[in-house]
């Protein structure tokens, strides 16, 4: 009895010692988590760092504590980051070693770092005061940080689907998406309109031949390398029936009689249509042996992709065979017309194509059913016959909130090899779509790493909530509507969209966009221009196509240029009623010089190539915006190269004036001769 | 100046007239002072003055009421802290979860410390059933105390479910939703009861919300009126009752 | 101030060397006193240090469990992403395994109702107190039929439903009934099966195909309620 109450006594003293020191380990670990340390380690290098006795003093005794920014716009969030981060917002912390480091100027920091906090931009767990977890690198984590390659996704958040100046890549993969023509099979918030430029395919038999349309659908980029169509990676057994199918489809008999009557002409003059060919400019868009822009079809072969009947149809009136194209209509005449398909058939021709590859084909009425099916199987409808796309459901899945997906619930089938995130998820899905499993229906679109990088960067910036209203960026009154009546159809047939920008639409190839074209160029010297346009920018390749826009409509457009496209801030007289001449323009030239302006422009026989020339300023441009443009370049355009000199409003007007005062040497009157 | 010894400080504390006050007994050098204080004390006098010695072996019972029992006092000292962290609201619930991790003091150990104490405690449980059983412990007069033992049983798994719905993450609401359908298949009432459980049609705020009441309030005090009553039943039907065979040998019969 | 006088504690509770109480008995009655031979020993200290012993490795065990393993939160409860498999807490995977072959009528109220009114009649049915060994003093061979008959019954149920997971527990104690015959004289196994009562043998049975079922629901069963093997999760994550 007394050994085992003295046996029992010994365990209780054991048990007794462990209980207490068991519970005494998690209030020890909470006492030296990670982030104490931090701040112990940036305490001790702020105080290094400081520059005076009284500030290495405030770094010492900042006290050990969770920081955190309130986010009370984004549903009541906090992000702690800065608990770690506590030298973000510090200057004294540049070049520091992370987790210390000041965070990089960008237009939103430091300026609206209480208002967006962290992970607005980054993503990333706010709340946490763990590494791994605010990382999200720790296994299925609900917000990884985005990663650095594809940090711009951030900005897409609010910047929703639109170009954004500073996040080159974001827009750029934004520019991809469009092009490549996503938005055709994937719905995405404020892409809902999106038409692709595909053909419709109603003429495909007064087209092209069975051959053609074979090699066409095995890669479509081995016969066009400029063509946005991706690779079906069909089998033998599917080009035949969708070929089949293509030849069955009844012909708008418009477009049929069209060509049929162009094939019955004479054939024009191949010289003639090679002269023709080279002043119309058609490499602003197109290609030929892939000297060009790229934008369009590649033109060396061109001959051997359709019948000489429909190219004479197709470039006397193109809207015609394909609605949504980017080509313009030029006024070409019979003959011209003529030439330059003659010239296409001498020069612009596969030499070493099959014997009648533009043959028609015989149909054959089973293949041809089943490559009905296979049509709408594999989705061709949605670029191709957008009318039979108008099923509310879009052909592929929804890409909204993407950009907030868990990797968990990803499914990587068979792609083992990829980590479990949710960018190398997207990347290898653009990549090699068809690579996750059998019976996928993404065609391969053959993106470069580059631009799956961009591309991936934007769809990371679909997130799941859309942000607080207040935090939708402000545009800059670009939203500048395109007119109706027979100015809107004058912008339709010569397609000024394709290359201009106009508010937000438009394409990107011209560098000058329209939104304010009115305010900018004198009406005199446009209306010349859109008769007979001529390269300004002695730069670029991409030149304004010619035309040949006659004089009527050249001055309707001219018109309507300069009264709806103005912007009320540019004024329409800098000098205040007073004549230019009144401002000191010799004090405006020695500006001219001491700003190095002659590093890039022309003036008279001597200047740089690559900004505009301006010996022609006053016949061309406004003096009231040359005035604003002097004081902020980058208003107009954030990706103008002009530095921004900071010039006053008396020396933005002098040189103002002394450009107003330079005239083209065929046009001179009364200038003074300078220049 | 004389430091006092331990042995006098103490007798000192014992001899103040506020702990005489307080404690009654003498020091427990007397059988009659344990008996004291086993009885004069409210959380010990469920105890008899007196247990078999053979009650106190481990193969008698392997402790598992017992460690039930501790669960239960663990359950309700971690559980009661981790209320002043929560808030059983959408999507609250979910970052009070987080915040426990990340801000809260101790917050993952209580929170820890709570669920593998619920596992233990259903484990414990369904195990002392068994032992019960094997040792035919149902038996007269203790069959009342094993039907108690069964609703106590039940009892845990209810308490447990519905702590399983309160984090609010994917793992709580699916298990909820796919056991709930479960009960929409009783006849006639199911829907009804469903509904009734989840205050709706689907596992929602509602939902969230009587889970917790029923976890924090109603179901433990059920729990403890039931526990109160099978432990008092044990020591009325004669204390615990180990493995059947050892009765025979343990008494005989003499005549007076 | 003065201790209480000690008492002179009886350590005894022999009712014949120290008779305590007086009971008045019916003279027609054989009165017989039944002594105990079994020790007793104060609550205090042996019972309440054990049972603070207890405690304490108990709360140890806990604390260090919550130490090293931490309690699983998966991302915010959302009923649009339904994770596949969607399971229930591990105490019910058992039915959840079950609903997988019988229609959840019979998986989800009718099983668990069964069950929850077995265990609380258990005490209440004559077999249960009055049974002996199964295979003691009984027709051996009306036994065996009962057995065979009532066996391959429950196997072919859950076998009709493909429910293998309870229809080989079934056969395999079913053939542990029948092995226990006569083996009080065989090995340790066999002479503490023997001593099995009909009762206990159901409970061992019930315990082992909810064991089979819970353990199969919570390691075995992947996307779509298919069969895997448990280390299949981790080459996935």
């Amino acid at each position: 009895m007394k050994t085992d109450s003295f046996r029992l006594r010994r365990v209780f003293a054991i048990t007794s010692v462990a209980f207490l020191f068991t519970l005494a380990i998690s209030p020890a670990k909470n006492y030296f988590r990670e982030y104490r340390s931090i701040q112990e380690q940036f305490r001790k290098l702020g105080a290094s760092r400081a520059h005076s006795l009284k500030d290495a003093k405030t770094y010492q005794n900042r006290p050990v504590a969770i920081s955190q920014i309130w986010l009370r716009d984004f549903g009541n969030r906090v992000d702690r980051c800065t608990t770690c981060h506590q030298g973000v917002a510090d200057p004294a912390m540049a070049n520091a070693p992370e987790p210390h480091r000041l965070h990089p100027w960008t237009a939103h920091t430091p300026g609206d770092s209480d208002r967006m906090g962290c992970t607005s931009c980054h993503s990333g767990e706010g709340l946490a005061t763990v590494r791994g977890d605010a990382h999200g690198t720790t296994a299925d984590s609900s917000s990884p940080l985005t990663p650095l390659a594809n940090i711009e996704a951030g900005c897409g958040r609010c910047h929703t689907s639109e170009a954004v100046p500073q996040a080159a890549l974001l827009s750029r993969g934004r520019a991809l998406i469009t092009k490549a023509g996503c938005y055709a099979c994937h719905s995405v918030r404020g892409h809902e309109q999106f038409r692709s430029e595909a053909p419709p395919l109603n003429s495909v038999a007064v087209k092209t031949g069975g051959e053609w349309v074979r090699q066409w659908l095995k890669n479509p980029r081995a016969m066009d390398p400029n063509s946005s169509m991706p690779n079906f990676q069909l089998d033998t057994q599917q080009i035949e029936e969708l070929t089949h199918y293509l030849f069955s489809r009844p012909v708008n008999p418009e477009l049929a009689a069209k060509v049929a009557a162009a094939s019955q002409e004479a054939p024009g003059d191949a010289v003639s249509g090679k002269k023709i060919f080279s002043e119309s400019r058609c490499i602003t868009c197109h290609t030929v042996e892939g000297k060009g822009n790229g934008s369009a079809p590649e033109l060396s072969k061109v001959a051997s992709m359709a019948s000489r009947g429909w190219l004479l149809a197709f470039i006397r009136d193109p809207h015609a065979f394909s609605p949504e194209t980017r080509m313009p209509r030029y006024h070409f005449s019979d003959s011209e017309s003529r030439d330059l398909v003659a010239y296409f058939e001498t020069e612009l021709k596969d030499f070493d194509a099959p014997e009648g590859i533009l043959d028609p084909l015989h149909v054959n009425q089973t293949l041809a059913e089943k490559g009905a099916k296979a049509f709408r199987g594999l989705g061709c409808f949605a670029c191709h016959d957008p009318a039979q796309g108008t099923i509310k459901e879009k052909f592929g899945p929804d890409l909204n909130g993407l950009g907030d997906k868990r990797a968990a619930s990803l499914d990587f089938g068979r792609r083992t090899d990829l980590a479990r995130t949710l960018p190398a998820w997207t990347a290898a899905k653009l990549m090699d779509p068809r690579s996750f499993s059998a019976g996928l229906k993404m065609p391969n679109y053959g993106f470069k790493n580059e631009d799956v990088q961009a591309i991936v960067t934007a769809l990371l910036s679909l997130g799941s909530k859309p942000v607080p209203e207040a935090y939708h960026p402000v545009s800059h009154g670009t939203s500048a509507p395109i007119p109706g009546g027979a100015i809107g159809q004058l912008v339709q047939q010569y397609r000024c969209l394709s290359c201009h920008q106009i508010g937000t639409q438009g394409g990107d190839i011209s560098t000058a966009p329209l939104t304010f074209e009115g305010s900018k160029v004198k009406r005199d010297w446009l209306v010349n221009y859109l008769m007979l346009s001529f390269t300004i920018r002695p730069i670029l390749e991409e030149r304004m196509p010619i035309f040949r826009i006659p004089k009527d409509e050249a001055e309707k457009l001219a018109d309507a240029i300069e009264s709806f496209y103005v912007n009320p801030a540019i004024p329409e007289d800098p000098f205040a009623g007073r004549p230019a001449s009144d401002q000191n323009a010799s004090e405006g030239q020695r500006l001219y010089v001491a700003n190095g302006c002659r590093a890039c422009h022309i003036i008279g026989p001597s200047g740089g190539y690559y900004g505009p020339p301006l010996t022609d300023t006053s016949t061309r441009l406004k003096p009231g915006w040359v005035f604003k443009w002097l004081k902020d370049p980058q208003a107009w355009r954030a990706d103008v190269r002009c530095p921004n000199y900071g010039l006053t409003d008396t020396d933005a007007l002098r040189i103002t004036a002394y450009l107003e005062t330079l005239r083209a040497p065929g046009a001179q009157k009364s200038s003074g001769g300078k220049g | 100046m004389n430091i006092p010894s331990l042995d006098s400080l103490g007798r000192w504390f014992r001899g103040t007239s506020v702990y005489r006050s307080i404690v009654r007994h003498g020091v427990a050098e007397t059988s009659r002072n344990r008996s004291l204080i086993v009885f004069e004390n409210l959380f010990l006098h469920v105890h008899p003055v007196k247990v078999r010695e053979k009650a106190l072996r481990f193969k008698h019972t392997y402790w598992l009421g017992g460690i039930t029992m501790v669960c239960v006092i663990v359950l309700v000292a971690s559980g009661v802290p981790l209320m002043f962290y929560y808030h059983p609201s959408v999507p609250q619930a979910y970052q009070d979860m987080k915040e426990l991790k990340y801000v809260v003091d101790n917050g993952v150990f209580l929170r820890n410390l709570h669920r593998w104490g619920a596992h233990l405690m259903v484990f414990g449980a369904f195990l002392h059933m068994l032992r019960v059983f094997y040792h035919g412990a149902y038996q007269p007069p203790r069959q009342f105390n094993w039907v108690v033992g069964v609703v106590l049983l039940v009892l845990t798994l209810f308490l447990s479910y519905t702590g399983y719905l309160l984090p609010w993450d994917q793992l709580a609401f699916w298990g909820v939703s796919v056991g709930t359908n479960m009960a929409r298949e009783a006849p006639v009432i199911g829907d009804k009861l469903r509904f009734f459980l989840l205050g709706g049609n689907a596992v929602s705020e509602n939902a969230l919300l009587r889970f917790y009441v029923l976890h924090c309030v109603l179901l433990p005090v059920v729990l403890f009126l039931f526990l109160g009553v099978h432990i008092w039943r044990i020591r009325k039907d004669g204390g615990v009752k180990g493995p059947s065979e050892e009765a025979p040998d343990a008494f005989h019969e003499e005549e007076p | 101030m003065s201790a209480l006088p000690p008492l002179t504690a009886v350590e005894s509770n022999d009712p014949v060397e120290t008779p305590r109480r007086v009971a008045l008995l019916r003279p027609d009655l054989r009165p017989s006193v039944r002594r105990s031979s079994e020790k007793f020993v104060m609550a205090y200290p042996h019972l309440i240090i054990r049972e603070v012993i207890l405690f304490q490795i108990v709360v140890i065990f806990l604390a260090i469990l919550a130490l090293v393993f931490n309690a699983p939160l998966e991302g915010i409860a959302n009923p649009v992403e339904t994770p596949n498999p969607a399971k229930a807490p591990w105490y019910f995977l058992g039915l959840q395994e079950l609903l997988h072959y019988y229609p959840p009528i019979v998986a989800g109220v009718l099983i668990p109702g069964l069950v929850v009114v077995a265990l609380a009649v258990i005490p209440y049915a004559r077999i249960n107190l009055s049974a002996g060994p199964l295979w003691e003093g009984k027709d051996e061979k009306r036994t065996t039929q009962i057995l065979a008959v009532a066996a391959s019954a429950l196997v072919l149920f859950f076998a009709g439903f493909q429910c293998w997971a309870a229809a080989v527990p079934t056969a395999a104690v079913a053939g542990a009934m029948y092995l226990a015959r006569g083996g009080s004289t065989g090995g340790t196994w066999r002479q503490a099966m023997a001593r099995l009562s009909l009762p206990q043998w159901i409970m061992t049975w019930f315990v082992i195909l909810a064991a089979a079922l819970t353990i199969i629901g919570t390691f075995f069963r992947g996307p779509g309620w298919s069969f895997i093997w448990p280390w299949t999760h981790m080459v996935q994550s």
